[in-house]
């Protein structure tokens, strides 16, 4: 198997220009996402029955714990595979993106106690998904703190990142939480185990368009933050003179 | 307009969580552009320091 792909991406200088290269064609559909998911789900989608108008925060909270999840993976994933080849890029995508996480987990979290208000009754409850989502808020922030406690950069790579794969754990029992357990968070509604759908196809268009609003913002965020890591860990690199035009 | 924002009745609860999203996305972007101009402002200063020794 040619391995030249796998060298490649571990090369900083390569991962620097390709990311600025790809940066606006994820950056630029992501707003037009946005936009269009956002004038589509609060102006033409009609009111639920049961919640009535409450329902769309839908739009925000479901994307936002996808992203609490999606990036959670992302960084474990990272840490794992800088742990593993020892690859200090895929180190530096760990450390890009736990501020992300970290600030989307606290949003899902914040859009579903506000939803819970009307809804349930209370603005928070010891709900396992609810706890668990709080326990990954927790993971992000022990993961940077950790980072930013050790002064020897190679060894707040690992030692964080030791932390980020163990923490992976929790995405499989957010994710699952209102499966296992009597919850009073309610199913998934878009998958559902049985293929079953429960949600009015009228509402899936703007949430599925959000979740690739959503998933598309975060790779761009992902670039940007990623060349400002490389730059910040290549101190002695030549290739930093062309890359940042002086 | 004024049912639309009304939201029902439930514009209190509509309304903070889609704005907060919204920041929250608007502060991720400058967040990250800002973090590349810095990393980007420090490269070029270590390059000075360094073209001024030799």
């Amino acid at each position: 198997m040619d391995w030249t792909w796998f060298h490649k991406l571990a090369s900083p200088p390569y991962i620097y220009r390709l990311s600025a290269t790809l940066t606006p064609w994820f950056g630029w559909p992501a707003a037009v996402a946005l936009l269009v998911a956002t004038y589509w789900g609060l102006a033409i989608v009609p009111a639920d029955y049961q919640q009535g108008e409450g329902f769309r925060i839908i739009y925000v909270h479901a994307p936002t714990a996808w992203m609490s999840l999606m990036v959670y993976m992302t960084m474990g994933v990272s840490a794992a595979i800088g742990l593993i080849w020892r690859m200090k890029v895929a180190h530096a995508v760990a450390a890009s993106v736990a501020p992300i996480g970290a600030s989307f987990t606290f949003v899902a979290l914040a859009t579903g106690s506000i939803w819970g208000g009307p809804m349930w009754g209370t603005y928070w409850e010891w709900d396992p998904r609810i706890v668990f989502e709080l326990l990954l808020l927790f993971l992000y922030l022990g993961y940077m703190g950790l980072h930013s406690s050790i002064e020897d950069p190679q060894r707040a790579d690992r030692t964080a990142a030791v932390l980020a794969v163990v923490g992976t754990i929790n995405v499989p029992i957010v994710h699952f939480s209102v499966v296992w357990w009597n919850s009073l968070h309610q199913a998934p509604t878009i998958m559902t185990l049985d293929g079953q759908k429960n949600m009015d196809p009228r509402m899936v268009g703007p949430l599925l368009l959000m979740l690739a609003g959503f998933t598309l913002l975060f790779i761009a965020l992902l670039l940007t933050r990623l060349r400002a890591e490389v730059l910040r860990r290549e101190r002695t690199a030549s290739w930093i003179r062309e890359a940042v035009g002086s | 307009m004024r049912e639309f924002l009304d939201m029902g009745g439930y514009a209190a609860f509509v309304w903070p969580a889609w704005g907060l999203t919204f920041v929250v996305v608007i502060l991720n972007v400058i967040w990250a552009r800002r973090s590349l101009a810095r990393s980007r402002e420090e490269a070029r200063r270590r390059l000075a320091m360094r073209g001024g020794e030799s």
